[in-house]
């Protein structure tokens, strides 16, 4: 299965090269690769990037679950290159990339993302994926929210039951998450119930664990971690039919060469042509852990979806382009 | 050879000596006679030409080191050997102490090949090692060493080069007499080299056996300088005549 | 139990990446992965601590030979380094090599030379203290001796070094220690980074064994914890055995 998944995404290969180069020369803001290294191909077919590095910030929640390092040895072969990716969660990840550190960022916090694409770091976003999140709790479910509908009355039961909620409480996409779900239940987390671990998902996982307390998390390292914790989703996502505001869309785009001339603009061109195309967005939805599918793609639609290129609520209209 | 003149030294307000004169012959013996804690340390480091006097000159064959540059003035220090009364010995063998004075005056290219060839010790230090009674120590590390064995490697250690001028500090203070009659016939065999020997001691029989002369440091002076017999038999200063008879106690 | 991990990691090392996924301790790991990994930590560190030493050692020598006004001063400043707290060193680091910083054009951010950096700057205080303390404890006579005995300024630190080998030893093996058990600064400045086959680039013992916590996979952490340990032991153990070497030589 793997091997009949690269040559098929291989063969692909020359088109997605050719797209993007035709992207990065009509796209281009004046920056236009300082290095040299234009996204032609030379006479022989191999294209000139050969050799590069492209930095890849991104979350710990596609990093940690292995589906970079599985569909990334397609990218490295076809192009010929090396793909640095670095876990920091969404905060981190979108630092680094504003200090001008990475070429591009792969993340899941939209209001985040569009703040960078507003400050002008970011350009050419796609909507990559999507998975859920879940309200995880110990099985017998001290606050009662099993089977409640709405995420945002969930955690108001917990909150008015004081029983204790485990925080990520680092600025990641999940914790961005948390945060809007406790602002739209109208309710401002506090106390001795209220922990903040400042760690990863699957440390907050089991800290929740150890203390039969809730927690939210994204629905990949769940499943990942689920053989070894007492936890049991009790709020379901959109994906098993939960409530909307539970959706946990990934977003990828590349740093604006504009502002920073020694970003690898074109690299990060051909990545995201390369990651939002049928037989990578195939390979996503065919990666699975404990037998489960993780992240689901959407990024090859029918339909025209012009709100992925641009901040939410942003129109042509605006004074602040 | 070695002439210190009207040298003073002080460390801040405290005077060690003032306006001393001494001198060494090549062959010569000079002990230094006084009580602890008069300054004979300091004197032989300003005779070793490793301390500035404050005032005076010292001269080695009539050049003046502290009017010298730095080069130079390493070229005659290296003329001077000096006993301490610890043995203050490197870490390592016998022979790596005994060779020390003649390491540091060889090339660097010459003491990095050195260090690749596993040749014996030199004849320099075999012959040193043998004034001293210990060339069946040679290969031995220092720490297997008694006092008196480490005092004599330390004897060695300074003759092994040859100097000019040899400086010993209170050289047996701590030694058994054995050990001290080992060290004060190395004395004879230096002189009769024609090293010019200075020897400080607190032991005025010993610079009774060893010296040919003998200047006696009191205070914060020499009060006299003389042929031992001289100085012993009919000292011409009344204090040197108390320190010697014993009535003067310090 | 120090030779059993380090005798199975051999092959580990060695091996290019063909064959089955390697076992540690009953963990699996990808192929290459723990070796690389290990390469990684042992060529940072040790590349950091050889130019720290190269740096420290002299310093500690010249510190502990001379005396100058406001050395009490120095030396308090040498022994606050030695606290350092290894995140503010990395933050600084980081600083400093990111494309924004003083050091950007060198594009040095997420590479071994960044972590190399950031690791000199914190084993530099430990092993220019301890070697100081060390330098400071030689008698006086050995020194004096050495002098007077026409050795030049070299010769008389060569001698003082030579007399205070223990204590630099200690002092290079606790600069060690401090680089490769260190996590916070090679994490902010390397990104912990593998390639996509799971050969490390900047992915050391340390970050590795946070990347496995952070997942809650904490018996693999441990399997690590345990090289890393087994490491530190055998660097100790060689550096041991080549100080008592050095002492009949």
């Amino acid at each position: 299965m793997p091997i009949q998944r690269r040559t098929f995404v291989a063969a692909l290969g020359a088109g997605t090269i050719a797209s993007t180069a035709g992207c990065s020369s009509t796209g281009g803001t004046g920056g236009d690769g300082s290095d040299g290294s234009g996204g032609n191909g030379t006479a022989d077919g191999t294209p000139s990037v050969a050799g590069e590095t492209l930095t890849l910030t991104t979350t710990t929640s596609t990093y940690d679950t292995g589906l970079l390092d599985e569909i990334h040895t397609d990218f490295e072969e076809m192009y010929g290159v090396t793909v640095d990716a670095v876990a920091q969660g969404t905060g981190a990840a979108l630092e680094t990339a504003r200090n001008g550190d990475s070429d591009i960022v792969m993340v899941h916090a939209r209001g985040l993302e569009d703040e960078f694409m507003r400050n002008g770091y970011g350009i050419n976003r796609r909507d990559l994926m999507f998975n859920d999140f879940v309200i995880v709790g110990p099985a017998d479910d001290p606050a009662g929210i099993e089977g409640t509908g709405s995420a945002t009355e969930a955690l108001t039961t917990v909150a008015e039951a004081e029983a204790t909620f485990v925080s990520r409480g680092d600025n990641s996409g999940t914790h961005t998450k948390e945060l809007n779900l406790w602002e739209a239940a109208g309710t401002d987390p506090g106390g001795d119930w209220y922990q903040e671990t400042g760690t990863g998902m699957g440390e907050a996982l089991n800290a929740a664990n150890q203390q039969g307390a809730y927690t939210l998390s994204d629905r990949g390292t769940f499943i990942s971690q689920r053989s070894e914790i007492d936890l049991t989703i009790l709020v379901q996502g959109p994906i098993e039919g939960g409530p909307e505001i539970l959706a946990n869309p990934y977003g990828v785009m590349a740093v604006n060469p504009g502002v920073h001339e020694n970003a690898n603009y074109d690299l990060a061109m051909a990545y995201i042509g390369w990651i939002t195309s049928p037989g990578v967005q195939n390979a996503i939805s065919e990666y699975q852990v404990n037998g489960e599918q993780l992240f689901f793609p959407e990024a090859v639609s029918e339909d025209p979806d012009f709100r992925q290129y641009v901040p939410e609520g942003w129109s042509s209209d605006d004074s602040d382009a | 050879m070695l002439r210190a003149t009207g040298v003073s030294r002080s460390y801040g307000d405290d005077t060690v000596f003032r306006d001393l004169t001494i001198d060494v012959d090549a062959g010569e013996v000079v002990a230094v006679i006084g009580p602890s804690g008069v300054g004979k340390t300091t004197l032989l480091r300003t005779l070793a030409l490793s301390l500035e006097p404050d005032e005076g000159r010292v001269k080695l064959d009539g050049t003046d080191p502290w009017t010298a540059d730095e080069a130079e003035r390493l070229v005659l220090r290296r003329r001077v050997g000096m006993v301490f009364q610890e043995a203050s010995l490197f870490a390592g063998t016998v022979a790596r102490n005994v060779e020390y004075g003649l390491r540091v005056r060889r090339s660097w290219s010459e003491r990095i090949a050195s260090l690749f060839r596993l040749s014996g010790a030199a004849d320099a230090v075999r012959e040193s090692l043998d004034v001293v009674g210990l060339t069946d120590k040679t290969d031995q590390p220092v720490d297997s060493l008694s006092g008196g064995e480490a005092q004599r490697v330390s004897f060695a250690r300074a003759l092994a080069y040859d100097p000019d001028v040899l400086l010993l500090d209170e050289p047996t203070s701590d030694l058994d007499p054995r050990n001290t009659a080992v060290i004060e016939d190395a004395v004879g065999e230096a002189s009769d080299r024609g090293i010019g020997v200075v020897v400080a001691t607190h032991d005025m029989h010993q610079a009774e056996r060893v010296a040919d002369r003998v200047a006696v440091l009191l205070d914060d002076g020499i009060t006299e300088v003389g042929p031992t017999a001289e100085i012993f038999e009919d000292p011409a200063d009344e204090r040197t005549r108390k320190f010697i008879s014993g009535e003067l106690v310090y | 139990m120090p030779l059993e991990p380090v005798a199975q990691l051999a092959p580990a090392l060695l091996d290019g990446g063909a064959g089955p996924a390697a076992s540690l301790l009953g963990v699996s790991f990808r192929e290459g992965y723990v070796g690389s990994v290990i390469a990684v930590s042992l060529y940072v560190s040790l590349t950091a601590v050889a130019l720290s030493t190269l740096i420290s050692v002299p310093a500690a020598v010249a510190i502990g030979l001379t005396e100058f006004p406001g050395k009490g001063f120095v030396k308090s400043v040498v022994n606050t380094g030695m606290g350092f707290p290894s995140v503010v060193v990395g933050l600084v680091v980081l600083f400093a090599v990111s494309n924004q910083g003083p050091l950007g054009s060198l594009e040095l951010i997420f590479t071994r030379e960044a972590m190399i950096m950031s690791q000199f700057v914190l084993a530099t205080p430990p092993i220019t203290a301890i070697s100081l303390a060390a330098v400071s404890g030689v008698d006086d006579g050995v020194r004096d001796a050495a002098r007077v005995l026409g050795g030049t300024r070299v010769d008389v630190a060569l001698v003082v070094i030579k007399e205070a080998r223990y204590g630099i030893a200690t002092a290079v093996l606790a600069g060690f220690g401090r680089a490769i058990s260190e996590v916070g600064s090679v994490l902010i400045v390397g990104g912990n980074i593998t390639s996509a086959d799971g050969i490390s680039k900047t992915r050391t013992l340390t970050t590795a064994i946070q990347l496995e916590a952070r997942q809650g996979r904490y018996e693999t952490a441990m399997v690590l914890g345990a090289v890393l340990v087994a490491l530190v032991l055998t660097v100790n153990a060689v550096v041991v055995r080549f100080g008592d070497r050095g002492v009949t030589g």
